[in-house]
C-alpha cells in the first residue's frame, strides 16, 4: 500500500482539475481506500498521471543506424555512470536504450509508443524494447509501402488486404499500423517519391496514396484495433505541402486516424525561399472535425538527427545539407533514412518549423487532440520536452524567444499574434490523458480507481521548465522508481501486443507470395510472442 | 561526408540489375550469395534473372568468383583508393588525368564504360569484402566506396552493403550499439560506455599489451591475429567460451566448452544486414550455452565487493 | 614548478587527465596528491603512482615512461608541461592554451580536437595528430603542433585551423578531410595526402606522390608561404620561401569531394627539372 495525501491532482480523464485528493495504490493499481504501508506528503505538490509518449523513435533498426552514425554526439551527452543495480548508458539525440528508460521515467513519463517497426526487423525492435527498463512501451508496424499488401489493394481485393494486414500486425507483435508517406516509400526503392494524392504509385496499375489512407483507415476501424490509423502524410517538410495534408484529411473523413508530427505537414509558400507557416488552415480542420488527434512534431533549435521510413526526403534533406547520411531500404516493406541536423533559430525554414509546431499545439482547442511530441529525435530529443511546455505556458517567454529570431520571419508565422497559455489540466491532457486515450492503452493516462498507478509528482515551481525537468517523485506501477532525482528502482516494464481477429487461410494464402519475394524462412518471419519478455497481449475481435 | 546506404538483401534479390563485388570473392567465401540474393533469383521486376543482371568484379586477382562477373576489372594491389577516388570524380564529370588512371592497371575507357552503366541502371549494388576494408587504408576504402554508392542516388538509385562473415558479428555490433551507442572498441573502465577504434580494439589492446586479462566468446583471435597479440593473450590469464577447442584455447588457461549456437542453443542471429533471425536449436547439448555461463560468471563476480568507489556519482556531463 | 615522477610503470593504461597546469596551478601539494588518476577500471591517487614535488604552479614537470598514462595536459587553459620521457595518447587533446613540451615520443591523437596553444614533441608521434575524434566535423581549430620526428596516419583530421609541422616523414592520409589550417611537411609524407580535402593547405619540402584528383595548377611564392615561415623562425624550423630560393608548385583538390585545398611542392631553383613527380 503507498499512499499519496495533499497533493493537488490533475486527472483529466476523471475531470479533475487542481482538487486536493488522497491516492491510494496497491499491487500497482489505484484503489478506492486502504491503510498501512508508505505515505507520500504531496502538500504543495502537483500530481499528474504518468506521461505518455504517443509518438516517438527508441527503439529498432533505424535509431540504432542512427546511433551508429552519431559518436560525436554521445560523447558530448550525459553519461549514466553504472552502479550494482544501474546499467550504464548515454543520453543524447539517440540514446542508449537503459538511458532512454531513465531520462524517460526521470522526466515523469511512464509509457512510450515506438512508432515505426518493419515486420521484417521486428523482433530486432523487441529485444531492443525490452532492454529499455520502468516504462511500458507499445509499437505500429509500418504498413503503407507494404508491397503484399499494395498488390492486394491494387487488385482490389480490399478483404485480402485486411486479412494479410491483421496477420502482419500479430506477425510484428505490434499494437498498431503506421503509414509513412505511402506509396512514397514504395517508389523510393526505384530512387522516386509518391506527391500526388490521386496519382498512381510507381509500380502499380490503380493504386494511390489516397486509396492507400483511406482502405488502412477503414482496415483499423474493421480489425477493431485499439488505436486508429497512424499517418504519417505525403511531402514531408516540403513548402506548400499543407494542400496534401488537407487533401489526406478529406480522404480521411468518415474514418478516425491520428496525424503524426503535423508540424512537418503544414507548411506554406511555393519554395524554400517563401515557406511560410500554414498551421491556421490544419487547426480549423482538426477543430471542426473529431475523427482525427494528432500530435505536434513540435522543432526545437539545436543539434539532432533525423530519422524516418521517409527516404526520398532523407535523401533531399542529405543534398542540402551535405552531411552524413545512412539509408536502410527494407525489402517488400518499407525503408528508413538517417540525417544529423542542425535547426538554426537565424534560418528561416527553422524558425518557421519552430513556430508552427508551438502553433499547431496552441491553435488547436481542444487539448484531447493534440498532444505533445517532437517525433524524437527528428524535431528535438524527448527529453527537452520541459522546454515546450514552458512555451506554452508562458506566452510572455514565448514573445521573448521571437525577439530572437530575424525580423522577416514575422510576416511568415501566426505565433507573435497568439496569446493562449496552456493551464496545468491542459497539459495533463496533452501529456498523458490525450495521448492515451488516442492509442487506445488500457488503464494509461488516468488516476482512477483501477488504473495503473503511474505517478508522477512535481514541486509547485514558477520555473515551468525545471519543474517539469524534475519531479520530485516518479512512480511506475505503484513503485516509486525516481525521488529526489535519483533513480532509486528500475523495474522491467511491460509491452502491449494487439491480435485482431485474422482468417485462418491467411497464412496459407501468404506463405507462396512471401516465398516468391523474401529472403528469410516464412516460419522465422513471426515475431513469437512468447519470445517478447513481458508481453501483455490484448485479443480483438473483428468489428461487427 | 560519411554514411551508409544501404538495404536489405531482398532488396538486392528482387530489384538490383547491376551488381558490383568488390575485394571479396563470394563464389568461395559466400557461396550461397550468388544463388540466393545477387544474380540467380528471378523477380517480378527481374524475370529473366541472371539475364536482367550485370555483374562486376573488381579485385586484385582474378577468383573464381570473376567466372560468374560480367566484367573483371583487376586492381593494381594498393590502389583501391586511387580507383574510388577517380570514380567519384568521373560521377561527377570532373576531368581526370589518363596516366593516373591507367596506374590503378584499368584503362580509362573501361572506367568510361563502369561510370556509364553505374548512372544508367535502374538498382544498383556494391557489396565489398576484407580486400578492400582490410587492406592499406581500411576504413577509408570502406568509406570511399560508400560514399561513391551514395553519390551516385544523384543520379538513380544505388546501396552498397559489406560482405561480413563469421557467424554473428553482426549481432554482437548491433547489440553493443543499442546497449552502448557503439558498434565496437569500447571501454567500460570509466563506468560509462567510450568508443575509440584503434585504442580499445581489441586487435589494437592486445598488442600494446594494455589488458591484463581476456574473455573470449565465439571468436579465435589466436588463429588470425598479428603475433603480438597471441603472445599477450598467452601471457595474461585468458578465458575461452567456444563450442570447439580452438587455437585460442590451446593458449588459454581456462576453456569452457559450450552448446553451439543455432544448433544446440536458441537466441537470435543477426545476417549482414541486420535482419535478426530466431535460430531454433535442432538438437541438445550436453554442455551449458554461452548466455548461461556468462551469467553464472557475473553472478560470482557480484558476490565480490563492487569495483566502482561508492562515491560515483548518478550521472557525469563531462565525458573523458 | 610542480616535479611528478612516475613511480613505477603502470601495468594497464592509466588515464591521467588531472595532470594538466591549469588544473594543477591553484593546488596544495596535498590536493595534488589526492587527485584521482584511473588505472585501468581502478581509481588510484597521484601519489600511488607519482612522487609529488611542489605545490601551487603552472609549470609542471613530469618524468618517467609514461608511454601508458593518457590524457596529459587534457583540455589546459594556460601553463607549461613539460615532459621528460614518452608520453601516452591524447596529449594535449582538446587543449585551450598555454603549452607542452616532450622529450622524447608521442602516441596517437596529440592536441586533438585542441583549440589553442603549442605542443611540441622533440622524438616521433603517432596518428591522427591534432584530429577530430571518430564520427567529429572538427579537428584543431587553431594552435600549434610541432612533431620533429616521424607521424602516423591521418595527421591533421579534419582540421579547421591551426598549424601543424613535421619534421620526419608522414604516414598516409595526413590532411585527410581537412577544412582549415596548415599541415607543412619537411620531410615529404607517404601516399593518399589531402585525401578529401575541402580546404586548408599542405606545404611538403619533398616530392609527394598525390592522389588521381589533384591538379596542377602554376609554380608561384605566395606571400602567405613568407608569413609562415617568419613565424616559424623563432620556433626554430626553416621554410624557404625567397623566390631567389625555389618556388612551390601549387596543385589544387580534392576533387573527388570536391574541394578547395592546395598542396604546394617545393622546387628549389637549383634543380633544372622538377625533382618530384607531379602524378
Amino acid at each position: 500500500m503507498l499512499r499519496i495525501t495533499g497533493g493537488k491532482i490533475y486527472d483529466p480523464a476523471s475531470g479533475i482539475n487542481g482538487e486536493i485528493r488522497t491516492l491510494y495504490i496497491e499491487d500497482g493499481r489505484f484503489v478506492a481506500s486502504g491503510e498501512g504501508g508508505r505515505t507520500i506528503d504531496a502538500a504543495g505538490m502537483i500530481v499528474f498521471p504518468g506521461g505518455v509518449d504517443v509518438h516517438t523513435h527508441v527503439a529498432g533498426g533505424a535509431i540504432n543506424f542512427a546511433r551508429a552514425m552519431t559518436p560525436e554526439d554521445h560523447r558530448r551527452t550525459q553519461a549514466f555512470i553504472r552502479s550494482q543495480t544501474r546499467r550504464s548508458g548515454l543520453g543524447g539525440m539517440a540514446p542508449t536504450t537503459f538511458a532512454t528508460g531513465y531520462l524517460y521515467a526521470g522526466m515523469g513519463f511512464t509509457t512510450v509508443n515506438e512508432a515505426a517497426v518493419p515486420v521484417l526487423s521486428a523482433r530486432h525492435t523487441h529485444e531492443e524494447l525490452s532492454d529499455i527498463p520502468i516504462v511500458d512501451k507499445s509499437s505500429l508496424v509500418l504498413m503503407a509501402n507494404n508491397e503484399l499488401l499494395l498488390d492486394q489493394l491494387d487488385a482490389g481485393e480490399y478483404e485480402r488486404a485486411r486479412s494479410i494486414l491483421a496477420w502482419y500486425i500479430r506477425a510484428a507483435g505490434s499494437w498498431g499500423i503506421k503509414a509513412v508517406n505511402p506509396g512514397g516509400v514504395a517508389a523510393w526503392k526505384w530512387g522516386g517519391n509518391a506527391g500526388q494524392l490521386t496519382e498512381t504509385v510507381d509500380g502499380f496499375r490503380h493504386v494511390t496514396p489516397g486509396t492507400i489512407v483511406a482502405s488502412l483507415a477503414r482496415m483499423c476501424h474493421d480489425l477493431n484495433l485499439p488505436h486508429p490509423l497512424h499517418l504519417h502524410c505525403n511531402n514531408l517538410g516540403a513548402p506548400g505541402n499543407v494542400s496534401t495534408t488537407l487533401e489526406t484529411l478529406r480522404h480521411l473523413e468518415g474514418h478516425r486516424a491520428h496525424i503524426a508530427h503535423s508540424q512537418y505537414h503544414a507548411y506554406g509558400g511555393d519554395d524554400w525561399d517563401t515557406m511560410r507557416s500554414a498551421t491556421s488552415d490544419l487547426a480549423d480542420w482538426f477543430n471542426t472535425h473529431d475523427n482525427l488527434t494528432t500530435d505536434a512534431g513540435a522543432v526545437l533549435f539545436g543539434d539532432t538527427v533525423t530519422i524516418t521510413a521517409d527516404g526520398p526526403w532523407q535523401h533531399l534533406l542529405y543534398r542540402l545539407t551535405g552531411r552524413k547520411w545512412g539509408n536502410l531500404d527494407v525489402e517488400n516493406e518499407t525503408g528508413c533514412g538517417i540525417v544529423p541536423y542542425t535547426y538554426r533559430p537565424g534560418h528561416l525554414v527553422n524558425a518557421v518549423q519552430w513556430a508552427a509546431g508551438l502553433e499547431l499545439l496552441l491553435l488547436i482547442e481542444d487539448p484531447w487532440k493534440v498532444f505533445l511530441s517532437t517525433d524524437h529525435p527528428n524535431g528535438g530529443c524527448f527529453w527537452r520536452y520541459p522546454e515546450i511546455l514552458e512555451l506554452l505556458m508562458c506566452a510572455d517567454y514565448r514573445q521573448e524567444c521571437l525577439r530572437q529570431l530575424p525580423d522577416r520571419i514575422r510576416s511568415r508565422i501566426l505565433l507573435p499574434e497568439i496569446d493562449r497559455e496552456y493551464s496545468l489540466y491542459d497539459v495533463a491532457t496533452a501529456m498523458s490523458a490525450g495521448p492515451a486515450q488516442a492509442l487506445g492503452l488500457p488503464r494509461k493516462g488516468s488516476l482512477a480507481v483501477g488504473c495503473d498507478a503511474d505517478v508522477v509528482i512535481y514541486e509547485e515551481d514558477d520555473n515551468i521548465r525545471r519543474m517539469f525537468s524534475h519531479p520530485r517523485y516518479v512512480i511506475k506501477s505503484g513503485e516509486i522508481v525516481i525521488e529526489d532525482g535519483d533513480i532509486r528502482e528500475t523495474p522491467d516494464g511491460r509491452e502491449f501486443l494487439v491480435q485482431p481477429h485474422c482468417d485462418p487461410d491467411t497464412e496459407t494464402f501468404i506463405r507462396p507470395l512471401f516465398e516468391d519475394c523474401y529472403t528469410m524462412s516464412f516460419d522465422n518471419y513471426p515475431v513469437e510472442p512468447h519470445r517478447i519478455p513481458r508481453a501483455e497481449i490484448h485479443h480483438r475481435p473483428a468489428s461487427p | 561526408m560519411g554514411g551508409k546506404v544501404t538495404c536489405t538483401l531482398g532488396e538486392v534479390k528482387n530489384r538490383a540489375d547491376f551488381i558490383v563485388y568488390w575485394g571479396g570473392n563470394p563464389a568461395e567465401c559466400h557461396p550461397r550469395h550468388f544463388t540466393k540474393y545477387t544474380l540467380m533469383q528471378k523477380s517480378r521486376w527481374l524475370p529473366r534473372g541472371r539475364k536482367d543482371r550485370t555483374m562486376v568484379l573488381v579485385d586484385i586477382r582474378e577468383t573464381k568468383s570473376a567466372k560468374a562477373a560480367d566484367i573483371f576489372l583487376q586492381v593494381r594491389p594498393g590502389c583501391d583508393f586511387e580507383l574510388l577516388s577517380i570514380l567519384r570524380a568521373m560521377v561527377r564529370d570532373e576531368p581526370v588525368d589518363p596516366d593516373a588512371v591507367a596506374e590503378t592497371g584499368i584503362a580509362y575507357d573501361v572506367l568510361e564504360d563502369l561510370v556509364r552503366r553505374m548512372k544508367s541502371c535502374r538498382f544498383g549494388c556494391m557489396f565489398f569484402g576484407m580486400g578492400l576494408s582490410m587492406t592499406r587504408g581500411k576504413h577509408m576504402n570502406s568509406a570511399a566506396l560508400l560514399t561513391l554508392a551514395a553519390e551516385l542516388n544523384a543520379f538513380t538509385k544505388f546501396v552498397a552493403m559489406p560482405m561480413r562473415g563469421h557467424g554473428n558479428v553482426t549481432g554482437a555490433d548491433v547489440i553493443m550499439r543499442w546497449q552502448t551507442g557503439y558498434p565496437f572498441g569500447i571501454t567500460f573502465n570509466r563506468g560509462y560506455p567510450r568508443y575509440n577504434p584503434g585504442e580499445f580494439s581489441t586487435v589494437d589492446v592486445l598488442v600494446r599489451g594494455d589488458c591484463d586479462a581476456a574473455f573470449i566468446i565465439g571468436a579465435d583471435p589466436g588463429a588470425t591475429m598479428p603475433q603480438p597479440a597471441i603472445d599477450h593473450l598467452a601471457r595474461i590469464p585468458t578465458i575461452v567460451l567456444d563450442p570447439h577447442v580452438t587455437h585460442t584455447s590451446r593458449l588459454a588457461r581456462v576453456h569452457i566448452t559450450t552448446a553451439p549456437a543455432g544448433i544446440a542453443a536458441p537466441g537470435t542471429a543477426y545476417r549482414m544486414d541486420e535482419i535478426p533471425l530466431p535460430l531454433k536449436p535442432a538438437l541438445k547439448s550436453p554442455y551449458p550455452t554461452d548466455e548461461e555461463i556468462v551469467r553464472r560468471i557475473r553472478e560470482a563476480v557480484a558476490t565480490r565487493p563492487f569495483w566502482m568507489p561508492e562515491d560515483s556519482p548518478q550521472m557525469t556531463t563531462e565525458q573523458l | 614548478m610542480i616535479r611528478l615522477t612516475l613511480k613505477r610503470p603502470p601495468a594497464v593504461p592509466l588515464e591521467a587527465e588531472v595532470l594538466s597546469p591549469s588544473l594543477l596551478a591553484g593546488l596544495s601539494h596535498t590536493e595534488i596528491c589526492g587527485l584521482h588518476l584511473y588505472h585501468g577500471k581502478r581509481r588510484m591517487r597521484v601519489d600511488e603512482f607519482f612522487d609529488v614535488e611542489g605545490e601551487r604552479s603552472s609549470t609542471v614537470d613530469i618524468t618517467g615512461d609514461l608511454r601508458r598514462v593518457r590524457w596529459l595536459g587534457r583540455g589546459m587553459t594556460d601553463g607549461t608541461l613539460t615532459i621528460h620521457g614518452s608520453a601516452g595518447m591524447h596529449l594535449g587533446a582538446r587543449m585551450k592554451g598555454g603549452r607542452i613540451e616532450v622529450f622524447g615520443n608521442a602516441d596517437d591523437w596529440v592536441g586533438a580536437e585542441m583549440t589553442n596553444g603549442l605542443v611540441r614533441i622533440h622524438g616521433h608521434a603517432g596518428g591522427q595528430i591534432g584530429g577530430a575524434y571518430r564520427g567529429s566535423l572538427r579537428g584543431m581549430k587553431n594552435g600549434t603542433i610541432i612533431v620533429e620526428g616521424t607521424a602516423g596516419l591521418e595527421v591533421g583530421l579534419r582540421m579547421r585551423r591551426g598549424t601543424i609541422v613535421i619534421g620526419g616523414r608522414v604516414r598516409d592520409f595526413c590532411g585527410l578531410q581537412m577544412k582549415g589550417g596548415t599541415i607543412i611537411l619537411l620531410d615529404g609524407a607517404e601516399i593518399r595526402t589531402g585525401a578529401w580535402m575541402n580546404r586548408g593547405t599542405i606545404l611538403s619540402l619533398r616530392s609527394l606522390k598525390l592522389l588521381p584528383t589533384f591538379r596542377f595548377a602554376c609554380y608561384d611564392n605566395p606571400t602567405f608561404i613568407g608569413v609562415h615561415a617568419r613565424f616559424l623562425k623563432p620556433l626554430g624550423i626553416r621554410l624557404p620561401h625567397a623566390p631567389t630560393e625555389g618556388s612551390w608548385a601549387r596543385y589544387c583538390g580534392d576533387f573527388c569531394v570536391p574541394g578547395k585545398g592546395e598542396i604546394f611542392i617545393w622546387h628549389p631553383a637549383a634543380a633544372p627539372e622538377p625533382a618530384v613527380s607531379e602524378l
